[in-house]
């Protein structure tokens, strides 16, 4: 076991530091998050209803949890933060308002149009304010669509990949515990906006154990292989240490030629868009499963 | 041959760690006196008959534990040009042997107080070792590819030349062992040696230890040397061309030429264990204390060490993603 610990101290003594900075981060978020208290200004909105699962994917218990959540983050973020589910096809609504968008963004011309009508914004009608739509109706194409529309201050704060990371998010948990995916979204928005942002780093929560996976085969390999020795000479060793001497040494332009490619820009279903609607102006990205 | 002590008679030795001749029985230092004598077949010393191997130069009588060396198998054709004196005592190989063992990670940790030693004799190894001169010519196309991205458009631009090189090197002293007991792979693992400890034969550095006649000539063992100045000189020639992504080779021709060869002696510990009823055969640089030689793997330590590489790492890495996250 002394051998172990000795071989392994380091990395232990990286865990413990990385653990450290982790525990002070997150009391210094816990006491910010303590500390903030918006004042909402906005007295045009015209409900105060946030969770509207008209899909009927929630219990009522799991509806209001969701509401007193979605209230104490509000007062901490200062934004409103929207949650519709849905369970029909909006292919007709938002043709309606937009003729010929594409299937991808029908949930796109909803959330715009539902934050816009009900005049949404924690500061402003249409101000700061964040909203979900996840529409559990499978449209013509086959695919359910989820769209996230960011206003006012989250516009600014969010850009794609960050918009991706919380879908990313909600979809990891969205088709086997509804209630946990809605939760993360609104605790994901809240720390997002809390945070300082110095990194505008996602990281999909596979990764750490790939590269822990990935880190143990390679230990093994590298260590577990019985060599003989290391090869410990070069090409120089009997040369007395002389380096080559180059009688020629010519290197002659013959001819150049340019290939030139166009970057194909790709706008893929889980891409994220921004762009105004209606009177207000969004942005935000969508999903697809 | 044998070296016998002035002062009590005693069989004197070669004791690398004091770096003289040695009476392990009175302690006296420089006190050898040179008996000549003796056959292949007969001791020198307690005229016990012996059984001397085909390629046997060293070895030690069976009966009175005398180290004796065949002067026929050192003198005239035999009588090497150069010889390397051992420098690492036994009790340095055998720390170096520990410490290695050590070092290498899997190795099982009953290792060191279970295994056994069979055998341990410090040899003479014969070598041959060539001079060359070489002459390298190349001409090929080298080409650069240079990539760039301006607006939506991506340029990539190959340049192509015209490359030459005439390369001259001189390689001294590359060696092969001359011996079918030492495995080559083993032996080239070794090297290299400090060539400037090289001096001229003395069999008194034989005494104390076995030691081998090449077991094949010059002229049979060249083939190994000119294949290592070979590699060496195709890979000096290959740095000159880092300059590019890829070079076509048109034209190479790799002309080594032969200035002088030599048979040399240097010196390698040699130790036998046992270890759970296996034979683990390990080869110290007598000159370095360079081991080489495979240990067993334990694997109950490769599967423990790597499920805590997995944890930690997938622990920091979670917690860096977080911490990243917050900022």
């Amino acid at each position: 076991m002394r051998e172990y610990f000795r071989y392994f101290k380091w990395m232990y003594l990286l865990l413990a530091a990385v653990a450290a900075l982790l525990g002070f981060l997150c009391l210094g978020h816990w006491g910010i998050s303590k500390m903030l208290h918006y004042e909402r200004t906005n007295q045009s909105c015209v409900t105060k209803e946030r969770v509207f699962d008209y899909g009927d994917v929630l219990t009522d218990q799991e509806e209001n949890k969701l509401r007193k959540l979605i209230a104490k983050r509000e007062a901490q973020t200062g934004c409103d933060i929207v949650l519709i589910t849905l369970q029909e096809s909006l292919q007709e609504y938002a043709r309606q308002i937009e003729p010929g968008v594409g299937y991808d963004e029908f949930v796109r011309v909803y959330a715009e149009q539902f934050y816009e009508e009900n005049q949404f914004g924690y500061d402003r009608p249409n101000g700061d304010g964040i909203v979900l739509v996840d529409n559990w109706y499978r449209e013509e194409d086959g695919h359910i669509y989820t769209w996230l529309c960011t206003t006012g201050r989250v516009k600014e704060k969010y850009s794609d990949q960050a918009v991706d990371h919380i879908l990313d998010n909600v979809y990891r948990y969205v088709e086997r515990d509804p209630y946990l995916a809605y939760k993360t979204y609104v605790n994901d928005f809240y720390h997002d906006m809390l945070g300082i942002q110095i990194f505008h780093l996602y990281v999909p929560g596979s990764v750490p154990w790939i590269m822990g996976l990935l880190s143990a085969v390679l230990f093994a390999v590298c260590n577990g292989r019985s060599k003989k020795g290391a090869k410990t000479t070069t090409a120089l060793t009997y040369t007395g240490g002389a380096q080559p001497v180059f009688r020629v040494k010519q290197d002659r332009f013959l001819r150049k030629s340019v290939v030139t490619r166009k970057i194909q820009s790709n706008n893929g279903s889980s891409g994220g868009r921004s762009g105004g609607g209606g009177g207000g102006s969004h942005g935000g990205g969508g999903h697809s499963r | 041959m044998i070296f016998k002590c002035k002062n009590c008679g005693g069989n004197v030795i070669y004791e690398p760690g004091r770096g003289g001749m040695y009476c392990p029985h009175c302690e006296g230092e420089d006190s050898e006196e040179r008996i000549e004598g003796g056959t292949l077949i007969q001791c020198v010393n307690c005229g016990a008959p012996l059984q001397v191997g085909n390629y046997t130069s060293a070895g030690r009588c069976g009966h009175c534990g005398c180290y004796i060396v065949f002067h026929e198998r050192v003198e005239g054709g035999y009588e090497p040009h150069r010889m390397l004196p051992f420098r690492v005592s036994r009790k340095a190989a055998e720390q170096a042997l520990d410490k290695e063992f050590s070092r290498r990670l899997f190795t099982p940790s009953d290792f060191l107080s279970a295994k056994s030693l069979e055998k341990m004799e410090g040899i003479y190894v014969p070598f041959w070792m060539y001079d060359y001169k070489a002459r390298y010519d190349y001409a090929g196309e080298g080409i650069r590819v240079r990539r760039w991205t301006s607006g939506n458009t991506e340029y990539t631009e190959t340049s192509y030349y015209e490359v030459i090189r005439k390369m001259d090197l001189d390689f001294e002293k590359v060696p092969v062992d001359a011996s079918y007991a030492m495995e080559d792979g083993t032996m080239d693992l070794m090297e290299p040696y400090d060539y400037g400890q090289l001096q001229g034969f003395d069999p008194k550095y034989m005494s104390g230890f076995y030691g081998e006649i090449y077991n094949q000539t010059a002229e049979e063992l060249e083939g190994r040397a000119r294949e290592k100045s070979r590699s060496a000189s195709e890979e000096l020639m290959q740095g000159s061309l880092q300059a590019y992504d890829t070079v076509r080779a048109v034209h190479r021709n790799l002309d080594l030429e032969q200035r002088g060869n030599y048979y040399a002696l240097m010196p390698v510990w040699q130790y036998l264990y046992r270890y759970k009823g296996k034979v683990y055969q390990y080869h110290v640089n007598g000159q370095t204390g360079k081991v080489v030689g495979t240990t067993p793997v334990s694997m109950t330590k490769v599967i423990s060490y790597s499920i805590s590489v997995f944890a930690v790492v997938t622990a920091v890495c979670c917690m860096a993603v977080r911490v990243l996250e917050i900022l």
